[in-house]
């Protein structure tokens, strides 16, 4: 991610894809048994209850290069 | 039998169900007085990707627009059915209250990062070389980041207090990360009333704009995410 103290519209609409990436990945009804723990290309490590930016970062990434 | 990768709970199927992850048909699998949207694929199931966990969102966005729905995290698969309604059905009683709570409600982000001295870790607190060498010289640098890190929680705290009282929402419907990365202050999850989450957006991004020390973005109106399990 770019230095986000100083914001443009590009950063925004990153910042916003950060945030559904993180809810998509790490928030949802968990349905435990079952659940799969990767994601080709996308590395979830956890820090606590939160996904380390890396991996979300990567995945927003991705796709603003398929945008 | 066939793996089935698992996008959101329901009461009941909606009519038009989008299509499910790389095209497939999205199919519905019952689970007691409940049911789940589901993609079935062996390889699918196998292979999920970058790519498919916007689709997930794209497809659990597409339902919520129809009905109330809970968004399962993704990735989630079960073995079959049979798998499916062994998961879901035993928390039906409690699935069922949080579809209540959330039915027609959608979520906001607001993520507030630091901007100007407040960017800077340990500000405030200059390290100079310290006489005793370059041991106590480390653990002084230690020292002082860690007074910035805490500096930086109380304040993302008091920003997090701050909105709780700003805000036209219940408590209970907003639920704050504080200093989840270096850049972030606050990640703060919203449930909007029905209806609202536009005004309510306008609301938030006027609140979060009075706010110094950090610029705000605010993003949504997603599917209810974060409220889908209990606190």
């Amino acid at each position: 991610m770019s230095d986000l103290r100083t914001l443009g519209p590009d950063d925004e609409l990153r910042v916003s894809l950060v945030e559904l990436a993180h809810r998509l990945l790490d928030r949802g009804v968990v349905l435990t048994g079952h659940a799969t723990i990767s994601v080709a290309g996308v590395d979830l490590i956890y820090l606590g209850l939160s996904v380390v930016l890396s991996g979300v970062e990567a995945l927003v990434e991705a796709k603003e290069r398929s945008a | 039998m066939t793996r089935l990768v698992v996008h959101a709970i329901a009461s009941a199927p909606v009519e038009r169900a989008p299509a499910g992850l790389r095209g497939a048909a999205l199919r519905w699998v019952p689970a007691g007085g409940l049911g789940a949207w589901v993609t079935p694929g062996d390889e699918l199931a196998a292979t999920l990707a970058r790519d498919d966990v916007f689709d997930h969102h794209r497809i659990v966005d597409t339902l919520f627009r129809e009905g109330a729905h809970l968004p399962v995290r993704f990735p989630t698969v079960a073995e079959d059915d049979a798998g499916v309604a062994a998961l879901v059905a035993p928390r039906e009683a409690e699935l069922r209250g949080t579809l209540a709570r959330v039915a027609g409600r959608s979520e906001l982000a607001l993520t507030l990062l630091w901007a100007g001295s407040q960017a800077v870790p340990g500000r405030g607190h200059a390290v100079r070389p310290a006489p005793g060498g370059p041991g106590r010289t480390f653990l002084e640098s230690k020292r002082v980041a860690l007074a910035g890190s805490e500096d930086r929680r109380r304040t993302a705290e008091a920003l997090a207090k701050l909105l709780e009282a700003e805000l036209p929402v219940e408590r209970a419907d907003v639920r704050h990360a504080i200093c989840p990365s270096a850049e972030v202050a606050l990640s703060t999850a919203i449930l909007a009333p029905a209806g609202q989450a536009e005004r309510l957006k306008e609301t938030v991004t006027l609140v979060a704009s009075r706010l110094e020390g950090v610029r705000a973005v605010v993003s949504g109106p997603w599917p209810p995410y974060t409220f889908a399990e209990a606190a």
